[in-house]
């Protein structure tokens, strides 16, 4: 196997709460969002690596982090060996180009204000892929690659639909050979049939450019098209990690059968089948003890509400957080 | 099993003028409702959906033109006033939208928005409103629903809000509920949990729902029957199963097989070429006749009318798609 593009060890990150006025008579510092709580991933070259979790469960604050748009409180990333949140680090420009970020919402990402053309430009000479003569040439490289046509060079985001922003967002973050592509819920605001073309278009690209692809997404479907592998998050933690087909035939943590049951099936005859999760989303402001899952979990016993659960590997199916998974693996 | 109708939409037809370009954004749309049915309302977003929906209870007649009617038990209430759609709105047919936050008043407590409703529309007294605004939010899974009377709406988190917009449009107890993408918004756990309400309080109630959502497992999991929506038309309705089983418009078709499901991950997804028209600029003939693959001169030159293929089955199509039951879609 060959080594991982990006390896993240132990990355926690919190949002400070500022002191509210019961902390400073109680003398105790200020509370804090936890949103990453000690993630270990490895990506590794040239695969899909699917996140999927409940909003607020730490997916898009992952991504951010990892393209440094939020510094961690610990933990680390590292590119090709190197931590990209040391400072000084030589590398540190390369690591941008490398490593280019995608957004889900086609409106805000792209500046009003500039053409299709001088968003290609920008990123093509900030980042000098070629000789200012050359750029022209390359920008409609780019429009051919992600299918726009020449013309739309001139024109402004909001002539554009919203399936033709994300092929501009897709052809901006190619302007500079990334090797990594980082997509949060980057079709997720198209309709289906728009969102098939883009998706297409990816897995295309990917094939074609040698990518290497995080895929952020709450549409569970999707992902399971998209991804060889994939991680489950919950309240900050991966709670399951595995290769994508049997991840989503045979999931083995209790959060990862709840949330892939509750995804509405094509099939009318499914109904009121799959048990419902109850409840919601504990705050990350103020998350349980023991197994963060177990408040809602439908076989939690005593060990969950006092022992976190370590990820490890589990009957050769990839590795879960759960007291009882190789349970769960024996007896479904 | 015939359920008697108490919502039949004729000739519906609903036109915006912006910048002096006409956009009919609703086009001559027909269906009924009956008591306690679900009727799902789909399609991709400008196809005309939710005006439809806002324009039964004359919420777009203020932006734009509404021609056609809307017999509320038998009763034309596209014409009303104001003042005598008050005595409907809320009261007999209540609304839900996406957004639970847009729609709750920031500054009034959820108690105060609730009992307002029943102040409107009941003959209830203080105190026994008060006690069925805690019956309601106990109803719709709120935890201790008495507690929460007076939390304001930034207080509950996003699903909690829509069970709140939930309760107070059912607590006049309504016999129609319009619901516009009600559960897109929320997480797809939340999402079964919202479902499940809805369901379960039109059941018990006997109320009928009109869901507008663009999900089709949303649709196979709650509806009865379906209307598909194309550039302001209905292209297609059926009862669900066979809907969604074996489609008969093209583009209910190209919907259904632009789903990742049953394909092999990784490869490529089928997608209806071309981009949904603009509603100034529709084509001569079938507004889907320039992305539909089986289109022919017929196509552009008149657009289908909705018609009967099988009992319960219309498509407006001049090619309907005959697809076996069993092949694989």
């Amino acid at each position: 196997m060959t080594a991982p593009v990006l390896e993240i060890r132990d990355l926690h990150l919190a949002f400070p709460l500022g002191r509210s006025l019961a902390d400073l008579i109680a003398r105790r510092p200020g509370r804090a969002v936890r949103a990453l709580n000690g993630i270990d991933l490895d990506l590794r070259r040239g695969e899909t690596l699917g996140i999927v979790g409940e909003s607020g469960c730490g997916k898009s604050t992952l991504a951010r982090a990892i393209v440094r748009l939020y510094r961690p409180t610990s933990g680390t990333v590292r590119f090709d060996g190197d931590d990209v949140f040391a400072t000084g680090n030589r590398r540190d420009r390369t690591y941008n180009r490398r490593v280019q970020m995608m957004f889900q919402d086609p409106y805000s990402s792209l500046n009003p204000r500039m053409t299709c053309g001088q968003i290609l430009t920008e990123a093509l000479s900030v980042h000098q892929m070629r000789p200012p003569a050359e750029i022209p040439a390359r920008v409609a490289e780019l429009l051919d690659l992600v299918r726009l046509p020449q013309d739309a060079a001139g024109k402004l985001p909001h002539e554009f639909s919203g399936g033709q922003r994300q092929r501009i967002a897709i052809a901006r973050a190619l302007a500079v050979e990334p090797e990594v592509l980082i997509a949060d819920e980057l079709v997720s605001a198209l309709d289906v049939s728009v969102q098939a073309q883009v998706v297409n278009l990816l897995l295309e690209l990917q094939e074609r450019l040698d990518l290497t692809i995080l895929f952020v997404a709450h549409d569970l479907r999707l992902v399971r098209h998209v991804s060889n592998r994939v991680a489950v998050i919950y309240l900050g933690r991966i709670v399951e990690i595995g290769d994508s087909e049997s991840l989503f035939a045979a999931p083995l943590h209790p959060y990862s059968q709840a949330l892939l049951s509750a995804a509405p099936s094509l099939d009318p005859t499914d109904r009121g089948r799959g048990a419902r999760l109850q409840g919601e989303l504990p705050s990350p402001l103020n998350i349980p003890p023991g197994c963060p899952f177990h408040l809602r979990c439908p076989r939690a016993t005593d060990i969950c509400r006092k022992t976190r659960p370590d990820l490890r590997s589990v009957a050769a199916r990839g590795e879960v957080a759960c007291h009882h998974a190789e349970e769960i693996a024996l007896n479904g | 099993m015939t359920r008697d109708t108490i919502l039949e939409v004729r000739n519906l037809t609903t036109t915006f003028t912006r910048a002096g370009r006409v956009l009919p954004a609703v086009r001559d749309v027909s269906f009924s409702l009956g008591r306690g049915e679900v009727l799902g309302l789909v399609g991709e977003s400008g196809s005309g959906k939710s005006v439809t929906l806002r324009s039964i209870l004359g919420l777009s007649r203020h932006y734009g033109t509404v021609t056609g009617e809307v017999l509320w038990k038998g009763r034309d209430i596209a014409p009303m006033s104001e003042r005598q759609l008050r005595t409907v709105r809320g009261r007999e047919i209540a609304m839900i939208f996406q957004e639970p936050m847009s729609s709750l008043n920031p500054l009034l407590t959820v108690g105060l928005q609730l009992t307002e409703v029943l102040k409107a529309h009941t003959d209830l007294g203080r105190t026994e409103r008060r006690k069925r605004a805690v019956e309601m939010l106990d109803h719709v899974g709120i935890p201790s629903a008495a507690a929460r009377l007076d939390d304001y709406p930034h207080q509950f988190s996003g699903g909690m809000r829509q069970r709140v917009m939930i309760a107070i449009a059912l607590a006049a107890r309504p016999e129609l509920l319009l619901a516009d993408e009600p559960t897109t918004a929320l997480d797809v756990t939340i999402q079964a949990q919202i479902l499940d309400l809805i369901l379960g309080l039109a059941r018990e109630y006997d109320m009928g729902v009109l869901l507008v959502t663009h999900d089709l497992g949303v649709v196979a999991q709650t509806c009865d029957r379906v209307a598909v929506m194309y550039a302001g038309r209905i292209v297609e309705e059926a009862p669900v199963a066979p809907l969604l089983s074996d489609p008969r418009h093209p583009y209910t078709m190209g919907l259904m097989r632009s789903v990742p499901e049953g394909v092999a991950p990784r490869t490529s997804l089928y997608s209806v070429p071309g981009t949904p028209p603009a509603l100034d600029a529709l084509p001569m003939g079938c507004a889907f006749a320039p992305r539909c693959p089986s289109a022919s001169a017929q196509c552009s030159a008149a657009d289908p009318a909705l018609s009967r293929l099988a009992p319960g089955r219309l498509a407006a199509c001049h090619h309907p798609v005959s697809l076996a039951k069993g092949d694989a879609a």
